[in-house]
């Protein structure tokens, strides 16, 4: 069941000049939002902007009925959207969309293939993914790529999970020179067979139109979080979405409802 | 507490057809119903208007299809559509036991397509009446050819009234010289009612790429930019013609519904704004009841057309 509620923003954060994390209250989304779903939240209540803006779920803090969203300030509806404060509500729908599938008992190693703002729903996935490997037989590594250092986010939360992070700057400021996908390339060679390995990937579109190629060329298990303009964000309008299924023969599928997460095989992005 | 007492009658007629309330949901806006039943119960709105409907499968435009433009959004969603026979086999029956009336909107590339889907959908229960769409502006043969020429539209709706014994709606492009003159020419070829307007041709551009936002170039503007134009155009129709009109275009609140039937329609479809609230329509309907309970209007018929013009100071 999709809730539509209107929710307090409880905390607002600039992360930097540029990014913003928003903290809302409502323990029934909080409660059914998995990693990989996202929320559309109506900005404003007169006509500008006038359509909703989705966002993935960044974090959900289930025991106090709260959750996250981070974003970058792009346009005009994230702008606003940065300028909130705590006490205003805003009418958000949600949880909407599928989730990644998160492997519960498996032996399988992981690898978070994370650029930009991707790490918005891969901290959510890395965080459960922590969660249910208590016993740390999973091995979770997660690659960062940004242009700049400076843009790296959620640094300290990434330590306190204690996963591996292995970060990329394509300017060289810090880690590996590149992009996150060359890092990817660069340390799945390591891998003999990539059946062994699960991958998770979010990022901006030109990026993951090279995980989905990446995907096809070495028959990857790799589910994909797209992204897409979502006039209605219940699968009404039919405004959002990706081809897929084969190169040739592919059919449109809806990112809000079929998706965001896909397997990477499966889409064909220009 | 005010209106909600049952006294207050919404109800609304198409010729024969008598609707709950004058609330509709616009083709396009709605898919097949299913997506906005887990907001609302459907049964409440006046009826439900489904995307257009062509003879054989359509996948649609290439993304990007939309994008947001000042108080309004472009669209050239290209009629994605499930085709007429999997929409009888697999969308119907969801819509069928819906207690509300379920207008099936047609479209096509050419004469021959309009009247096959209107054959196929003829002698099934359930359906109220259909809405022909001869003006969607995404698809190169969508229908507004048909929508263009007095000639035509006529001849389009003539052969349509035909082969079928539905109560006809026609939704009317506002990309013409004279929309009047295209509506005369539907009514008198037999339909029972006019919708207007389907969107308004416009493009948007990104000046550092040098690219046009949608795939299709250009697409189809809605939301409240378009009200203004709306308004004028039902108002200049309902000075034409005696059928009823259903007003189309910007509808975001109650206060929109009137003043669209104020300027001559009977009925409203309410289009962009269901994505912006999922709800948007129940609210409408609650107000409307509102509105005329505290205004001592008894019947929301009492409105329909009503504009003062005579004493504007």
């Amino acid at each position: 069941m999709i809730i539509q509620q209107k929710i307090p923003i409880i905390s607002c954060e600039r992360v930097s000049p540029i990014f913003s994390r928003l903290r809302f209250f409502s323990p029934r989304i909080a409660r059914e939002s998995n990693p990989g779903n996202f929320v559309h939240i109506r900005i404003n209540d007169n006509n500008y902007p006038l359509l909703r803006r989705a966002f993935s779920i960044h974090k959900t803090g289930r025991e106090k009925g709260t959750f996250d969203v981070l974003f970058k300030v792009v346009g005009s509806g994230t702008k606003l959207l940065s300028f909130k404060k705590p006490g205003q509500e805003l009418d958000v729908l949600g949880p909407l969309g599928n989730a990644f599938s998160l492997p519960k008992k498996v032996s399988q190693d992981i690898i978070l293939v994370v650029g930009g703002m991707g790490i918005a729903p891969l901290f959510f996935l890395a965080s459960e993914l922590c969660r249910n490997n208590k016993t740390d037989s999973i091995k979770i590594n997660l690659l960062y790529g940004v242009k700049n250092k400076d843009e790296f986010l959620c640094l300290k939360e990434l330590k306190d999970l204690g996963i591996e992070v292995i970060f990329a700057t394509e300017d060289g400021t810090q880690g590996f020179e590149g992009t996150a996908t060359q890092l990817f390339l660069k340390q799945t060679k390591k891998y003999q067979n990539f059946k062994k390995v699960k991958v998770f990937s979010c990022g901006p579109p030109a990026m993951l139109k090279v995980m989905s190629e990446y995907a096809r060329e070495y028959n990857l298990n790799c589910e994909i979080s797209l992204e897409n303009h979502m006039p209605c964000g219940v699968g009404a309008c039919m405004g959002c979405v990706v081809k897929h299924g084969k190169k040739n023969k592919f059919e449109y599928k809806r990112v809000c409802k079929e998706g965001p997460i896909f397997n990477a095989r499966e889409v064909w992005l220009d | 507490m005010p209106g909600r007492c049952g006294l207050t009658d919404l109800s609304v007629k198409i010729g024969k057809i008598k609707f709950k309330n004058p609330v509709l949901v616009a083709s396009g806006t709605f898919g097949y119903g299913e997506e906005y039943s887990e907001f609302f119960d459907l049964n409440k709105l006046g009826g439900v208007i489904t995307k257009s409907i062509t003879l054989n499968p359509r996948e649609g435009n290439p993304p990007p299809r939309t994008c947001e433009t000042p108080s309004g959004m472009l669209n050239a969603i290209g009629l994605a559509n499930v085709g007429v026979s999997e929409f009888i086999k697999e969308k119907l029956s969801f819509l069928k036991k819906l207690d509300t009336r379920l207008i099936i909107n047609v479209a096509g590339s050419t004469l021959e397509e309009y009247v096959k889907v209107v054959k196929r959908l003829n002698r099934i229960k359930g359906i109220d009446m259909l809405e022909i769409n001869i003006s969607c502006p995404n698809v190169k043969q969508g229908g507004m050819h048909f929508g263009a020429t007095e000639e035509s539209a006529h001849q389009i709706i003539k052969t349509i009234r035909e082969n079928t014994s539905y109560p006809l709606m026609v939704k009317l492009s506002p990309n013409v010289t004279d929309i009047t003159q295209i509506a005369l020419a539907v009514q008198e070829a037999g339909c029972d009612a006019i919708s207007l307007i389907n969107t308004l041709i416009g493009m948007a551009i990104d000046s550092e790429t040098r690219k046009p936002l949608l795939a299709n170039i250009t697409g189809g503007l809605s939301g409240p930019a378009i009200k203004p134009v709306a308004l004028a155009m039902v108002w200049k129709v309902a000075q034409k013609v005696n059928i009823p009109i259903v007003g189309i275009g910007g509808i975001m609140n109650t206060k929109d519904v009137l003043e669209f039937l104020l300027a001559g329609a009977s009925m409203i479809q309410v289009g962009t704004a269901n994505f912006v609230d999922p709800k948007v329509t129940v609210k409408i309907i609650d107000e409307l009841k509102d509105y005329c309970e505290n205004h001592k209007i008894k019947s929301i018929k009492e409105i329909i057309g009503k504009l003062e013009t005579q004493s504007i100071s």
